[in-house]
């Protein structure tokens, strides 16, 4: 029983990063209808940067994410402006293939600027606490909490400000936003910069709890769209509950069955939703 | 629709007629080498094509159902002792098997969300190629894949051993022309139409009657028979087989091939294979730069160039050569 805790307990800080992730893709799937499958990779661009400033030039961990994070926020408004605006009115398929063109183009760049190696950013939380016999690790407490706090900005961001509901506009109806004289080019800007900005913050989570090395960015991208159908395309707590199922059912899986096999599981995971549920666990019928 | 069938026929003869010369003009092995392998793409290709240009689903998992049919048929013939003639047969309907029990439940998501569930596969194919060494051999893979044994035809005997050989360049091209014959006759039957009109409006052909997730099914398993035709050609011709080639990086590669040719054409996968596997030898002195380079051809030639080179070429002939009555229609 106390293992079984410690095992979803151990799920609910990676599955808090999966929800980051999964975040991130779906402001962009609302808004621009684009799956933007190079953010994963662009994550993996974020967490290495961080690294670099963290453990090369000596920055504060946090420190380093937030200098991080304008830097992926810039590219993910380039990424948008000069690879996804030109295809805005083909169909949707070509979008996903340049996505996938940016994928190879961030990953090849990862490996150029950054080697092949595994890298794992140090972090001063090294201390682990023990409540009745469950370990939590300060490194999982501070990982979780940091997503938590990114969602719940995000969140407000989109619900209470201008510029957000001029964001919850575009995604509701596009032509109607126009009408009403909502910069359609400036909301898919923002858009992709938020997007951008929390997927490096994810990515430098990843370096410092598990660690960054290629082919990780593309694993995470997957896993966040399989956050997206498991909680239901386009909704907000849909990304939340699925990527904290799927971070609890990844840790379960590894801690009972069997820890090469994890990712099978959680796939498997995923199809039987979709057999069950096509709608996800939180979707509109 | 009956018009015009002897043109395509003819183009077809002259195309088998003119790859069977061309080791003849190009008799460095090296080349016979990377032309049966552009042959075995070729079928990767037409296979990817029917999913991702006639039906507009973009599958990205053909290279793990061509692993899927590498594995099946090595092992049939390493340790089941089968011929590697049966299963060249057995191999593809195997993954097509597969592919029924995988496209299931994930056709029933549509667009983008069809390709991420795809990708998954893929993966999973992946880690279990890599993980279950007890039959697969794990990354050390399996060596001495062997070859088909001598066939005898017309009372001459055709042997498949040795690099570079003629007699399985003339096998892969059998195979890329079955492989093409089929897409043909796919796309010009009632089921070929039904799946181009999926591609155009997918909501206007269900509300005109048709069970459309039967079709995508069909269009899903018979791409995934041809990767495992494709990877039964590759694991037999290479002799040495582990996982590396069946990873997503490969599943990309195969949507370019069919992008940079021209999806929804029967020409366009061909021209797209053979560039794929001739474009790292071209970009060979850039090697760390050949992934970003890649990536860029895919951006670069969805936004410029989003029908693929085989319409581009179409279009300049008809500008250049003289109008013609039926071109004013």
């Amino acid at each position: 029983m106390i293992e079984l805790l410690q095992q979803i307990l151990n799920g609910l800080a990676i599955g808090s990063v999966y929800t980051l992730v999964a975040l991130g893709l779906t402001v962009v799937f609302g808004i621009l209808g684009i799956a933007h499958f190079a953010h994963g990779s662009l994550a993996m661009f974020g967490g290495y940067l961080t690294f670099v400033f963290s453990t090369t030039m000596g920055v504060p961990f946090f420190a380093a994410i937030a200098m991080a994070m304008p830097v992926g926020a810039i590219m993910g408004m380039l990424i948008e402006r000069f690879a996804y605006r030109p295809v805005r009115d083909a169909p949707h398929i070509n979008a996903f293939i340049i996505a996938l063109g940016l994928t190879m183009m961030l990953e090849g760049g990862n490996l150029l600027i950054f080697g092949a190696d595994q890298v794992i950013i140090q972090t001063p939380y090294q201390k682990v606490f023990e409540f009745g016999g469950l370990f939590v690790s300060q490194l999982r407490l501070v990982v979780f909490f940091t997503s938590v706090s990114l969602v719940a900005l995000v969140t407000v961001l989109l619900l209470k400000t201008k510029t957000g509901k001029s964001v919850r506009a575009v995604a509701q109806n596009r032509h109607a936003a126009v009408l009403m004289g909502v910069n359609v080019n400036f909301v898919s800007s923002i858009v992709f910069a938020i997007s951008s900005a929390l997927g490096v913050a994810a990515g430098a989570l990843i370096g410092a709890l598990l660690a960054l090395a290629p082919g990780v960015g593309e694993s995470f991208a997957v896993k966040g769209f399989a956050v997206l159908i498991l909680g239901g395309l386009g909704s907000l707590p849909g990304a939340i509950v699925g990527g904290l199922v799927l971070g609890v059912s990844e840790s379960l899986a590894a801690g009972f069955l069997s820890s090469a096999y994890k990712d099978v599981i959680s796939f498997l995971v995923m199809i039987l939703v979709l057999l069950v549920m096509p709608q996800g666990l939180m979707g509109k019928k | 629709m009956k018009r015009n069938l002897g043109t395509p026929l003819l183009i077809g003869v002259a195309m088998v007629l003119g790859a069977l010369a061309l080791p003849h003009a190009m008799p460095a092995p090296y080349y016979i080498h990377l032309l049966t392998l552009a042959l075995i793409w070729i079928v990767l290709a037409q296979g990817q094509n029917l999913t991702q240009g006639f039906v507009g689903y973009v599958s990205i998992a053909q290279a793990g159902f061509m692993g899927i049919g590498a594995y099946a048929s090595t092992l049939l013939a390493v340790n089941g002792g089968f011929s590697v003639w049966t299963t060249l047969v057995l191999a593809p309907l195997f993954t097509g098997f597969a592919a029924l029990l995988a496209g299931y439940p994930s056709l029933r998501v549509k667009g983008h969300y069809f390709s991420i569930v795809t990708l998954a596969y893929n993966m999973v194919i992946f880690i279990v190629l890599m993980t279950f060494s007890a039959l697969t051999g794990g990354e050390a893979g399996i060596t001495d894949v062997p070859r088909p044994s001598e066939l005898t035809l017309f009372g001459y005997v055709f042997s498949f051993e040795g690099r570079s050989n003629l007699n399985y360049y003339a096998l892969a091209l059998f195979c890329a022309t079955v492989a093409t014959t089929v897409c043909a006759l796919v796309l010009h039957s009632r089921v070929g139409r039904v799946m181009v009109a999926i591609r155009q409006n997918e909501d206007l052909a269900e509300a005109m009657g048709v069970v459309t997730s039967r079709y995508k099914l069909f269009a899903f398993v018979l791409s995934a028979m041809l990767a495992g035709l494709a990877g039964t050609l590759y694991a037999h011709y290479i002799g040495f087989l582990n996982p590396e080639p069946f990873g997503v990086d490969s599943s990309l590669n195969v949507i370019l091939a069919v992008i940079l040719g021209g999806s929804g054409t029967l020409l366009g996968p061909i021209v797209g294979a053979v560039s794929v596997t001739f474009l790292p030898e071209i970009l060979r002195f850039a090697d760390s730069y050949r992934l970003i380079t890649y990536g860029l051809i895919l951006v670069v030639a969805t936004i410029f160039l989003p029908k693929g080179l085989v319409p581009l070429v179409g279009n300049l002939w008809r500008r250049i050569r003289p109008a013609s009555p039926s071109d004013k229609t």
